[in-house]
């Protein structure tokens, strides 16, 4: 674009017969590369607006119908199945539980991430061994680990359980993944159980990008551990926070295979959240179209947390 | 005068106390937050009754009958081939398709470059449940539901966002001088991009392969939804089947466990450098 403009702007007004020729051809080449650069995209990108754009599309009308999932048929019921869902204690039920999980597991895995990643900082010898162990644990995946935890958690025979009993605390047994009172508890530990993995690395990463000459000079200065951390090293890891409370946040929003794992949402709806809550009364329920509205509604939500929680931590971030 | 100094000496230093505290307590915590993986390990080797009668009982053996009777009597080793056909189909599509569509659009650049950018990067905000129920009807109106191809095919679709995001910011640093040169000496352009420049990106693409490896191998909600019992499934969605049902056998449980495990574990040793130098690249501001 800017080079036509300026092309334009070279030519003179009345350009002389004779000059035409050279820049058509240029031109000529210039659309030639630009045709040929979009038919590079095509391919990728109209297989994504299939998998992505046009599926994310549909569920807006679907949500607006009746339709089970299975019939050949279906009507329009305008913004019913909404009043529904926002009528419905159940829905916000799970809200309520995807915030706890995916708010909670957030703010708790970066803590965790930034006090290993600064751990492993500290260390002039064998960083890199050390490096590698504390990432293998984040190899395990969520539903593997979920699924362990299931057993070791089991009320009769759970390993958990009989270790109280045996010694002597069988007071302090409980049926960890039965009793309402606690369930969100015991899944938000198992969610952050964890050293951290990719947060921890590119905490790391930051880290090692903080100019040492900043924080000789606050010691220098009289300023103590905890200060340099304050006002040197936390202001330096805003780009960091930002990027890593992002990404832990939209995974949080879609919390789903340890519930499906641990409860099945229950009991009863208790642990359900948004993202179960969608699969449940999607597939299981045979409400296709009351379950496609709960997506777009997470949708709007994953959309508005991620805007907003960004520009809050952006504002907050130092211009390098 | 330096600007850019690196951040520690190289000198040989003493190992100080402070450090030697460090690595102590790094080595606890990674020993506890193994627990569950180091528990179903050591449970692998002991039968149901051994399990259930001491929960916290050693093995008295390395048996590898578990693993035996994994294979031989479910539908495991399948399911471990159906995972690897869907790790290494996807990343097969992504890496024929990715890369190039960046290319196209750093190329195209203006307006118009930033418009398809944005559209991609978008996919990052849309979970999966969105597009899940109408996914999954068109899967079955074209007779793809509860095959391979159709896990592939909805894989991409997340994936490709994340992608684009991460060559987009890598191509703006290889400079157009070479692969112009190249298209004045005759190559075409899609062979000036596979012999040229593609070879350029090799940093980005390690880094890209292994990330989308290892959560290819660890899914399990989108096979979930697009397999169902006419396929073995993943490993993931084998074990959540095998948990369902077979309620009493444990030890094959954590020996599936262990299996699905496995793999990723190979995978990072063998690929560990390109692995951390790719978590680094984009997440370092500035």
């Amino acid at each position: 674009m800017t080079d036509q403009q300026v092309l334009v702007k070279a030519l003179p007004a009345e350009p002389p017969p004779a000059a035409r020729p050279a820049p058509g051809r240029r031109r000529a080449r210039f659309d030639r590369q630009r045709t040929a650069m979009l038919l590079f995209i095509a391919p990728a990108a109209i297989l994504y607006a299939l998998m992505m754009i046009v599926p994310s599309l549909q569920s807006i009308q679907f949500s607006l119908t009746d339709w089970d999932g299975i019939s050949d048929t279906f009507q329009y019921v305008g913004l019913r199945n909404y009043e529904d869902i926002l009528t419905s204690g159940r829905f916000w039920n799970a809200v309520r539980n995807t915030l706890i999980l995916g708010l909670g597991s957030a703010v708790v895995v970066n803590a965790i991430a930034l006090g290993v990643a600064m751990m492993l900082d500290k260390l002039d010898h064998a960083q890199g061994f050390f490096r590698t162990i504390v990432y293998l644990p984040a190899l395990v995946s969520g539903f593997i680990a979920a699924t362990i935890w299931k057993y070791v958690l089991n009320y009769n025979f759970g390993a958990v359980n009989s270790t109280l009993k045996a010694l002597g605390l069988d007071a302090q047994t409980r049926d960890w993944l039965g009793d309402h009172d606690i369930v969100l508890w015991v899944l938000l530990f198992i969610i952050c159980f964890t050293l951290g993995g990719n947060t921890t690395l590119i905490y790391l990463a930051n880290l090692q990008s903080v100019p040492q000459e900043l924080v000789e000079a606050a010691r220098i200065d009289g300023a103590s551990r905890a200060q340099v951390f304050r006002y040197v090293t936390w202001p330096m890891l805003a780009g960091a926070v930002t990027v890593n409370m992002t990404l832990m946040m939209i995974a949080g929003w879609t919390i789903f295979d340890q519930i499906m794992v641990l409860t099945m949402g229950g009991p009863g709806f208790i642990s359900e959240t948004m993202a179960f809550f969608i699969y449940k009364v999607g597939f299981g329920e045979y409400r296709a179209g009351y379950g496609s509205a709960a997506a777009v509604v997470l949708f709007i939500v994953v959309m508005a947390t991620t805007m907003i929680a960004n520009r809050y931590m952006r504002s907050r971030e130092i211009q390098a | 005068m330096t600007v850019v100094k690196p951040k520690r000496a190289k000198e040989r230093r003493r190992l100080k106390p402070g450090e030697v505290v460090v690595m102590a307590v790094l080595s606890v915590l990674v020993l506890a937050v193994s627990f569950p993986v180091l528990y179903a390990l050591l449970n692998s080797f002991r039968g149901y009754a051994d399990i259930t009668k001491d929960p916290m009982g050693l093995p008295t053996s390395l048996d590898f009958g578990n693993y035996v009777t994994l294979f031989k009597t479910t539908e495991y080793g399948e399911a471990l081939l159906n995972t690897a056909i869907i790790t290494a189909g996807t990343l097969a599509i992504l890496l024929a398709l990715v890369p190039m569509a960046a290319y196209g659009i750093e190329r195209v650049g203006g307006r118009t470059g930033r418009w398809i950018y944005l559209l991609f990067i978008a996919g990052l905000m849309i979970p999966f449940q969105v597009r899940m129920i109408p996914l999954v009807t068109s899967m079955n109106e074209i007779g793809l539901y509860s095959t391979l191809t159709s896990v592939m095919l909805v894989h991409f679709g997340g994936s490709a966002a994340f992608g684009v995001l991460l060559y987009c910011s890598f191509i703006k640093g290889v400079p157009r001088e070479i692969e112009e040169a190249a298209n004045m000496d005759g190559a075409g352009r899609l062979r000036t991009f596979w012999s040229i420049v593609f070879p350029m990106l090799l940093p980005v693409t390690s880094a890209f392969v292994i990330i989308q490896a290892l959560g290819l191998w660890n899914d399990f909600f989108i096979p979930l939804v697009f397999l169902d019992a006419s396929s073995a499934g993943t490993i993931n969605v084998a074990l959540s089947r095998m948990s369902g049902l077979m309620a009493s056998q444990w030890e094959l449980i954590y020996t599936g466990a262990i299996v699905a495990t496995v793999p990723s574990v190979l995978l990072f040793a063998a690929f560990q450098r390109y692995f951390i130098k790719g978590m680094s690249i984009g997440a370092v501001k500035g």
